[in-house]
């Protein structure tokens, strides 16, 4: 056997130890943002598809450099030796770009696929189906209740169209429903992060950013803005959303009502228009 | 510039110092104030907004940089010859290429690529320690959930500030020093095609350097380095001075990348083939183009940003029919080619330095130029990646998620190339070699990192948090930083004729690399689990990773200041000697010089080009022996 293929064997073989650990290890690792929505449960799954798949690379990359350098290692005042002549291998580097696009291809395609089919994409939550200018977009079919998140320097307001626009200031959802996001703001432009049931959206000024999920299991969470919006960007946020059970929902959303009733008496109803106008650029 | 014919030239010439740059600058600022409070007096209505005050700022910074430029002497050859004033004597070139000799000559506008490549590496070294005082600086306030011993407000600014100063370093951090450096050498010439362009490119940066920094007089810029608008528009003075400096960098970028083009095309000495060039001088020529192109763009778009704060253009402001959106894909249409632009030319370094320490010919070397191209073209079709949760069209992200992905092809030929080189060599672990293989490790995690936030999905959970931040500090300061470090390790003998420690040396990187990587891995976990970029308060169950992450980065501080002290220490307090000339006994021709290399580099035309890494040669070659092999013809 050649000293080339002795080397070669030896890593392909360790190799092959170290990305079996590593599979394993994956297998059993927890990974985020875990179940609380089945956006979040298809997120979790993918991270984990991808770092199956970016692992037996990474090994085999560490591998190539650190064994081919220490074990296939000669001594530094050797005199040279024939395959140091060598000066690169087409065939070698064809195989190694095909690999590699055959990776990057799969993941494109099973990205891609993803994005396209219907199921999964409800699953993915759809951020981007919005519109652009004043009017609040539609929602998918299925959808069982919507949210208008409106953004601001720096809070979140919360308004719910079928309780007659009401607002709050803390996020509370039924549990066991599929819940469309309209996600906007009326300012600068912030984001809208709900890690545990997956939902990044941008809150941009005169765009309507729709996300929709399932969302799944009860939990207080946290939601903060992730996109830098000025001074308290980062204390942009709140510990205290709640996904409840359906019941407790209405009970919530019919105390919420009557508290905000006197106030809402001199509101327009709720509007699939909305025009923010702040006050600098105004006149 | 009044009297050209009474006083001798010299005399006229030897005004052209710092002193009278930074006179002229203040003369500028001040005429900029006033000119600009004029303009932004018509333009803006008094009463409506304090926005006429941008309008004198912005003007004031930019007269600054010209009045800063004209005491350099950038304009008395342009317009001296526009005026047809006759052209400068020998005396007046020996001088303008400090052929006097001497440290007076770092200190003016100095035509001698080699003495601006210095220059560019003490600049970038500001940079990199400015800018890593930042990042201490936020690393020890993030040990606490809430604002510690600093405000909200300081907390932006210096977060502003630490990042724009590291992309200022980023930009230029191998091409400035051993691009303008060694290019022309590499290529056999005798300096580059436009001299006077690449001391502007150069001079260009000190007064950004000065405008950025002086914005936390007027309050810092909110924004970060991205400059989101509407958060630009509203935000307070110091922002103005973001949009001038980085402008004055862009302007840098693209005038440097069109002088690269142009040097590296036609200045080549008679017989030296494209294929016949360093992987350096490729890394160097590849990235100029993506300067060239994606510059311009910055340009444009802070141009727009200026014309809002100054004249409420609005272009990015929705209330007023502008469009957030119009500022993210501009700006990121310059962002991916800019990170590239901070990459490839590491690559070009590392692959430059490899077969050096390898002892063995660089393998693939065709493959490698197709890597780096490849890494070129495609970088110009993937910005729209920063925008998948942004609200644009879900059509459109197929496409972006697809060409993100395909840069991995190109990508990953740098490491088989590594490889290749490796197999079964004779390697010497010098420091620079430790900076090349902790480039190798910190760059696959970078890239990898990468290839999770391209894709959709996983990018709706890891976007904008610290995921993002731990994945592009991999590349730019796991990568391009140490291949700053290593570089400066590999080439202090030929620039200096100094050579660094190597026992410090080698504990500096253990400690440096074990330092950053405690660091960001910490990060990459915290931002997994949650935890949003550019926030001074944040959740209480992610305070355990982030203490690590700081304990770690003031371990990579350390590491970086015990660098900083071993090169003053190396070079001026108490300089160290090479071991031979050649001491690693490299076959690049840069090394067949004599030391110092002369003005001019050659002598005469450099014949016997050959690609400079035949480590298979017999042992009784000269330069294998450490000794060099000097150019046939030229005087020693
Ligand atoms: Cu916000
Ligand atoms: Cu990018």
């Amino acid at each position: 056997m050649s000293a080339n293929r002795r080397l070669a064997v030896t890593l392909g073989v360790i190799w092959v130890v170290a990305s079996l650990v590593g599979l394993f290890i994956i297998s059993v690792l927890p990974f985020p943002p875990a179940h609380a929505s089945d956006t979040a449960t298809s997120i979790s799954n993918t991270l984990r598809l991808l770092t199956y798949l970016a692992w037996p690379i990474f090994s085999g990359v560490i591998t190539g450099i650190v064994g081919s350098m220490l074990i296939g290692r000669r001594d530094p005042n050797a005199r040279p030796a024939s395959h140091d002549r060598i000066r690169g291998n087409p065939r070698l580097a064809g195989l190694w770009v095909g690999v590699i696009g055959f990776a990057v291809l799969l993941l494109a395609v099973f990205g891609t696929l993803t994005l396209t089919n219907e199921e999964a994409a409800d699953a993915l939550g759809l951020a981007g189906r919005g519109t652009s200018g004043t009017s609040v977009g539609s929602s998918p079919d299925n959808t069982d209740i919507e949210v208008q998140v409106i953004a601001q320097q720096w809070q979140f307001t919360y308004r719910y169209p079928a309780y007659g626009g009401m607002e709050s200031a803390h996020l509370v959802l039924p549990a066991d429903a599929r819940v469309t996001f309209h996600i906007t703001s009326l300012d600068v432009t912030h984001s809208f992060w709900f890690p545990a049931i997956g939902v990044k959206a941008d809150a941009v000024p005169n765009n309507d950013n729709v996300f929709s999920t399932r969302v799944a299991v009860m939990g207080t969470y946290r939601i903060q803005c992730s996109e830098l919006c000025g001074l308290w960007h980062g204390s942009m946020d709140d510990n205290s959303a709640q996904i409840v059970s359906g019941s407790d929902f209405s009970t919530w959303a019919k105390q919420q009502q009557a508290a905000d009733a006197p106030v809402m008496q001199y509101l327009p109803p709720y509007s699939h228009t909305y025009v923010p106008l702040p006050a600098a650029y105004g006149t | 510039m009044a009297t050209m014919t009474a006083a001798p030239q010299r005399r006229r010439l030897s005004h052209t110092v710092v002193q009278w740059g930074i006179v002229l600058g203040i003369v500028g600022a001040v005429v900029g104030f006033w000119v600009g409070a004029l303009i932004g007096d018509r333009v803006v209505p008094a009463d409506a907004n304090s926005n006429n005050s941008n309008a004198a700022l912005i003007v004031a910074y930019i007269g600054s940089a010209i009045g800063f430029l004209a005491g350099m002497g950038f304009f008395q050859y342009p317009i001296g010859r526009l005026l047809g004033r006759p052209r400068p004597t020998e005396a007046d070139e020996a001088f303008l290429y400090g052929e006097d000799g001497g440290k007076r000559r770092y200190f003016r506008l100095n035509l001698d690529h080699k003495v601006i490549g210095v220059q560019y590496l003490v600049v970038i070294l500001f940079f990199l320690f400015a800018g890593g005082l930042g990042a201490m600086f936020i690393r020890a306030e993030l040990m606490a959930t809430q604002p510690s011993f600093t405000s909200a407000e300081s907390y932006l600014e210096i977060v502003g500030l630490h990042s724009v100063l590291m992309i200022f370093m980023a930009s230029a951090a191998i091409i400035g020093p051993f691009g303008n450096y060694f290019v022309p050498i590499m290529i056999g010439s005798r300096g580059m095609a436009f001299p006077r362009l690449e001391a502007l490119t150069f001079w260009l940066l000190p007064p950004a350097a000065l405008i950025l920094i002086s914005s936390v007089l007027v309050g810092g810029f909110p924004t970060g380095w991205t400059g989101y608008a509407p958060l630009a528009d509203e935000a307070v003075r110091g922002m103005d001075a973001y949009l001038v400096a980085f402008g004055l960098v862009g302007l840098s970028i693209c005038l440097s990348g069109l002088n690269m083009i142009a040097t590296v095309i036609s200045q080549r000495a008679p017989g030296l083939r494209m294929t016949q060039l360093s992987v350096l001088v490729w890394g160097v020529f590849v990235t100029s183009f993506l300067g060239l192109l994606a510059a311009p763009v910055l340009l444009v778009v802070l141009v727009m940003e200026m014309l809002d704060r100054i004249g409420r253009a609005t272009f990015f402001v929705p209330a007023a029919g502008g469009s957030p959106f119009l500022w993210e894909n501009l700006f990121w249409f310059f962002g991916h080619p800019e990170v590239y632009i901070f990459i490839i030319p590491a690559f070009g370094l590392i692959l430059e330095m490899l077969p050096v320490f390898a002892r063995k010919p660089i393998w693939g070397y065709r493959v490698a130029l197709g890597g780096m191209i490849g890494v070129g073209v495609l970088s110009f079709f993937v910005w729209q990646h920063h925008l998948f949760v942004s609200g644009i069209a879900p059509s459109l992200r197929p496409f972006y998620m697809f060409s993100t992905e395909a840069i991995s092809i190109p990508t990953s030929i740098i490491f088989l190339v590594a490889i290749g080189t490796l197999w079964r060599c004779r390697a010497r672990f010098t420091v620079p070699m430790l900076f090349v293989l902790g480039f190798m490790f910190n760059f696959l995690i970078g890239g990898f990192t990468g290839v999770f936030l391209s894709d959709v999905p996983t990018d709706f959970s890891l976007h904008a948090s610290y995921f993002v931040q731990a994945h592009f500090h991999y590349t730019i300061m796991g990568a391009e930083v140490f291949a700053l470090v290593g570089g400066i390790t590999y080439y202090l003998p030929r620039i200096t004729g100094h050579e660094l420690n190597e026992r410090v040396g080698k504990i500096q990187f253990w400690v440096m690399f074990i330092g950053f990587n405690g660091t960001f891995l910490s990060l990459l976990a915290v931002g997994i689990l949650g935890m949003p970029r550019r926030v001074v308060s944040y959740d209480i169950s992610l305070q355990g990773l982030n203490i690590s992450a700081s304990l770690f980065s003031f371990v990579l501080g350390a590491s970086m200041l015990a660098f900083l002290v071993m090169l003053v220490y190396d070079t001026i307090v108490k300089p160290r000697l090479p071991r031979s000339a050649n001491p690693w006994e490299s076959l690049g021709n840069e090394w067949r010089l004599p030391h110092p290399i002369p003005v001019h580099n050659f002598t005469a035309l450099p014949t016997d080009w050959r690609l400079p890494y035949d480590y298979d040669r017999d042992d009784t070659h000269p330069a294998l022996r450490g000794a060099g092999a000097p150019f046939p013809g030229l005087a020693e």
